[in-house]
């Protein structure tokens, strides 16, 4: 499997090659520079491998550090894995500048170029095909978000207690149990409500961008541990769009701002990074 | 929120500038065109990720500092978490419902001081007083 040869000149450390995307072989993407960036952490400068056809944007890595077991603390670690993360996704971003450029997911990894360049060519008919989906195409997403809460009313209850279980209480005024049943029920009908609000404007925005779109995704919706937020987020969508018609995706969002109660949040252009798998 | 991350009018960059993390995992992890590399990484998808993310956060954290109560309006946990969400709110408010209860059928006394407001037993101690 893993034959010496082409690593002689690396005696030192023990090296993989990372691709980051695959673009056609074309003098725009040879010409590229890409030193400017510092691809993975702990990498050799990025290059790029030519195949018979094709041009990947690549890079050795220490195979040391690019294992399944440190992977999987990197995977841990939110600082660790965002620093990777946003080191693929800027090369993959760069890549893409020249031309299409069909991404791989992070930590693609090959022993060797030899190893790499063979699999370029025996997958080139699937890269092509991916290319020429995306050529003159972005990747825009869409995300939708509840009807923030309406500010609370003068004397309304507090702020939950923080710890869930038995916090202090307070003491009753007669009444005050149906007071208190009373308001809660009418903060989880406020809270159910916008809720189908919200989910029923975010069926409507993503029917409106399918029309303009060549393509679309529904992705997961986020979680608040990740982006910090904590509105309600109702939709989650990514659209295919053509070059040509990027300002008819900015008109219609903003259309589609004043029509509607929900925040709507467009983020792009993306290298595709949703439309080059299989559909 | 009316800042827009999207460079209006300019010509097509590859990636927007400031995206957050959720958006560029979801797209490093689970897209790009499946190839098979010579070495195996198990990465997860964002889901699974997310969610060892929050285990660690949690492990590592004060409850408050990753936000206690996150999870009741997260969607990204589906329906379940809000079916969850609602029946441990429905048995707090049963708790309360009859710590409010016990304490109405208390001595008169506490009624002097209906207006003021003063710690008092737990549901749960007031449960154990019940006859």
């Amino acid at each position: 499997m893993t034959h010496p040869g082409p690593r002689a000149q690396d005696p030192v450390a023990q090296t993989a090659t990372y691709v980051f995307a695959v673009c056609r072989d074309t003098r725009a993407m040879n010409t590229a520079d890409l030193t400017a960036l510092p691809g993975m952490p702990g990498g050799a400068p990025l290059r790029l491998l030519s195949s018979a056809t094709l041009t990947a944007v690549v890079q050795s890595v220490p195979t040391a550090d690019f294992t399944d077991e440190v992977w999987q603390q990197r995977l841990s670690d939110r600082q660790e894995i965002e620093r990777y993360a946003r080191a693929h996704h800027e090369v993959v971003s760069a890549a893409a500048a020249r031309g299409p450029a069909v991404p791989l997911p992070l930590a693609t990894l090959y022993h060797d170029d030899e190893r790499a360049r063979r699999v370029l060519d025996d997958e080139a008919e699937r890269f092509h095909g991916a290319l020429k989906r995306i050529a003159h195409h972005a990747e825009w997403g869409v995300k939708v978000y509840g009807r923030q809460k309406p500010p609370q009313a003068p004397g309304a209850t507090p702020a939950r207690p923080v710890a869930v279980g038995a916090g202090p209480r307070q003491a009753p005024a007669p009444g005050a149990g149906l007071a208190y049943l009373n308001r809660k029920r009418s903060v989880h009908q406020g809270r159910e409500r916008r809720r189908q609000e919200a989910l029923s404007v975010a069926e409507s925005v993503d029917a409106e961008f399918r029309q303009l779109a060549a393509a679309s995704r529904r992705l997961r919706t986020h979680d608040a541990s990740l982006t910090g937020d904590h509105r309600v987020h109702v939709l989650n969508a990514t659209y295919l769009v053509a070059e040509e018609r990027v300002d008819e995706l900015m008109r219609m969002t903003r259309t589609l701002r004043e029509r509607t109660d929900a925040q709507i949040e467009l983020s792009g252009p993306w290298v595709p990074y949703s439309f080059v798998g299989e559909v | 929120m009316t800042d827009l991350d999207f460079r209006a009018g300019g010509q097509p960059v590859p990636g927007p500038a400031g995206t957050n993390l959720a958006d560029i995992l979801e797209r490093v992890l689970d897209k790009g065109i499946v190839i098979a590399g010579d070495i195996k990484i198990d990465l997860l998808d964002i889901e699974l990720l997310t969610i060892r993310l929050r285990l660690f956060v949690a492990s590592v954290d004060t409850a408050k500092k990753a936000g206690i109560d996150w999870w009741e309006t997260d969607p990204a946990l589906s329906s379940r978490a809000s079916r969850d969400a609602l029946q441990d709110e429905n048995r707090e408010l049963r708790e309360r419902l009859e710590a409010l209860e016990a304490s109405v059928d208390a001595p008169a006394a506490r009624q002097a001081d209906t207006g003021k407001t003063r710690k008092t037993k737990t549901s749960k101690q007031a449960e154990d007083q019940q006859p």
